[in-house]
């Protein structure tokens, strides 16, 4: 307990600022909308006009962007690059930190196993992300409100911050690993970013090509696309499973490396 | 009953030696010295001990329990002081204290009573930040966190590095103190003097094994000392024909050599010289063990 609140305290302002930031982002993407929506059918010709693969890399392919939710399905790429990246430094920060600023040799004299300090550690870093999704869920809902004159998009908005909650624990979890397994703490979290980015890019060289589609389950980004998700209306079962597995897994080689290798001092 | 004993305790890093077949014993209530030059292993011995490293080999139990399977209950009643120390920056003095004490399962009023007094005693301001202190000060910090929780065990790794020598004082007299109360304490330097000050018994460990283990008496008839002497006419080498005199230079004005053995043997012949001056100085590990534990 006294771990898990002392993570809280000293990650409260980045949870701020990450905080600002998202509504930021949300507030601001949403403004451009009210743009879009004024213009009527005519902006999805315009950008149906353009080359699949330019509709691809722009993530507008498949989106109607008049409506509210459509535009949402847009941004949500954004907002759920921005909270992955969020969530995969603080997994990496949780673990690292104390290797990093050399405080590992304090802690661990303490009676303390280092399982229950990764207990608290996760634990707090996992109510850091509950926090980032609710802000993002209700900056979501109240801009999206605030400039949509169609039908309400608030089911969507919920049904993709379970999505967004999916990618945030899949990537916090990686950068748990990392550090778990990484001795030099310094360079964990640029490892696990790098992880990151290269799932990110990897599932957009799949949206843009058809042969690569077998490797869709190496980037959690296309376990939960928006455009299906919101088509269907719920998210695939089967991808959450895979996602389950693949927490777990993490989870678990978090515990067992840092438990069993010598911490740098 | 030994609080802590090892028994061909080994570390290697990789392909890198960090100690080999470390045998130590330390009986409950002595102050127990362990000496070595930087390098050597002492903090290798000391980081398994407190399992932040794994060993490679051998075994190792404080207070008779092995420390690979119950580390977190053994370390309940274990004090560390490293030889540098590291604290979170953004809290305050009090904070991490609280911190330090919220970990054990003592009472915490009284663990509270002890940080008062600790850090009057220190002159710690508890209100600072971590980040504002200065590194003796960071240091005290050190020492209040190690002795808050009234181990019975202290483990000390080159503690005295970055206080200034009235602290250092008041360090020593609380840990006779608390060695009066009964506690243990490892005590681990490459300063010769401070561990024949505190020590009852002394581990010297060289290239990761231990070479000798000693009574502090034995170390202190077998007193080291180097002399340098300026003399007012060339030296005769035949004066020079003690046992225990070592490394032996003469030129024109000046005579300098190692001397272990009792000091009145040797006053005696320098007395007999014509001197213009004289130093007597604590030769280093390095030499000490360059000229009597290398053989």
């Amino acid at each position: 307990m006294n771990i898990f609140l002392r993570e809280l305290k000293s990650h409260w302002k980045g949870i701020l600022f990450w905080s600002l930031g998202m509504v930021g982002l949300v507030g601001s993407g949403m403004a451009k909308f009210d743009a879009y929506q004024s213009t009527g059918q005519s902006i999805n010709q315009i950008m149906n006009a353009f080359p699949k693969s330019v509709q691809i890399i722009l993530g507008i392919s498949g989106f109607d962007l008049t409506t509210a939710s459509g535009f949402y399905g847009l941004l949500f790429l954004y907002i759920a690059l921005m909270a992955t990246i969020h969530a995969v430094l603080i997994g990496s920060d949780m673990i690292a930190k104390e290797e990093r600023d050399k405080t590992s040799e304090f802690l661990f004299t303490k009676p303390i196993s280092r399982a229950r300090a990764v207990t608290g550690k996760l634990l707090a870093g996992i109510a850091i992300l509950a926090i980032f999704n609710f802000v993002t869920a209700i900056s979501s809902i109240y801009s999206v409100k605030y400039f949509n004159r169609g039908a309400s998009a608030t089911h969507d908005i919920l049904l993709l911050m379970v999505a967004m909650a999916f990618l945030q624990l899949i990537f916090f979890s990686v950068g748990a690993a990392v550090a778990a397994i990484n001795k030099r703490q310094k360079t964990s979290a640029s490892i696990a970013t790098a992880v990151l980015l290269l799932t990110f890019i990897l599932s957009f060289l799949i949206s843009l090509n058809d042969k690569l589609d077998a490797l869709k389950y190496l980037s959690p980004f296309k376990y939960f696309e928006a455009q299906d998700i919101m088509a269907h209306g719920h998210l695939d079962p089967a991808y959450m499973a895979l996602s389950g597995i693949i927490i777990a897994a993490l989870i678990a080689g978090t515990y067992y490396f840092y438990s069993k290798r010598d911490l740098n001092v | 009953m030994n609080i802590i004993e090892t028994k061909k305790l080994t570390k290697y890093y990789g392909k890198y030696r960090g100690i080999i077949d470390v045998d130590l014993q330390v009986e409950k209530g002595e102050i127990y010295g362990f000496i070595g030059p930087n390098g050597a292993g002492k903090s290798t011995t000391i980081r398994t001990l407190l399992g932040l490293i794994k060993p490679t080999g051998g075994s190792a139990a404080i207070f008779g329990k092995d420390i690979t399977k119950v580390g977190p209950e053994i370390k309940e009643e274990i004090g560390y002081l490293p030889s540098e120390v590291f604290y979170y920056d953004d809290m305050r003095v009090i904070d991490l204290l609280k911190y330090s004490a919220s970990f054990y399962k003592k009472d915490k009023k009284q663990i509270e009573k002890r940080i008062q007094e600790l850090s009057g005693l220190l002159d710690l301001d508890l209100k600072k930040k971590i980040d504002d202190l200065s590194y003796g000060n960071k240091k005290k910090v050190g020492i209040v966190q190690g002795l808050l929780h009234e181990p019975k065990l202290i483990i000390l790794d080159e503690p005295t590095g970055g206080l200034d020598p009235l602290i250092q004082q008041k360090f020593f007299n609380l840990l006779r103190e608390e060695n009066a109360r009964g506690a243990t304490i490892l005590f681990s330097s490459h300063i010769l003097s401070e561990v024949q000050k505190m020590c009852s018994r002394v581990a010297i460990i060289k290239e990761g094994k231990i070479i000798k283990i000693e009574k502090i008496s034995d170390l202190i008839e077998n007193n080291t000392k180097r002399f340098a002497l300026e003399t007012v006419k060339k030296a005769d080498k035949k004066d020079f024909q003690i046992k225990g005199v070592d490394d032996l230079v003469i030129t024109d004005h000046s005579v300098t050599f190692l001397y272990r053995g009792k000091i009145n043997d040797i006053t005696r012949e320098i007395a007999k010289l014509d001197l213009t001056n004289i130093s007597i100085e604590e030769p280093d590990l390095e030499e000490i063990f360059l000229h009597y534990y290398q053989r």
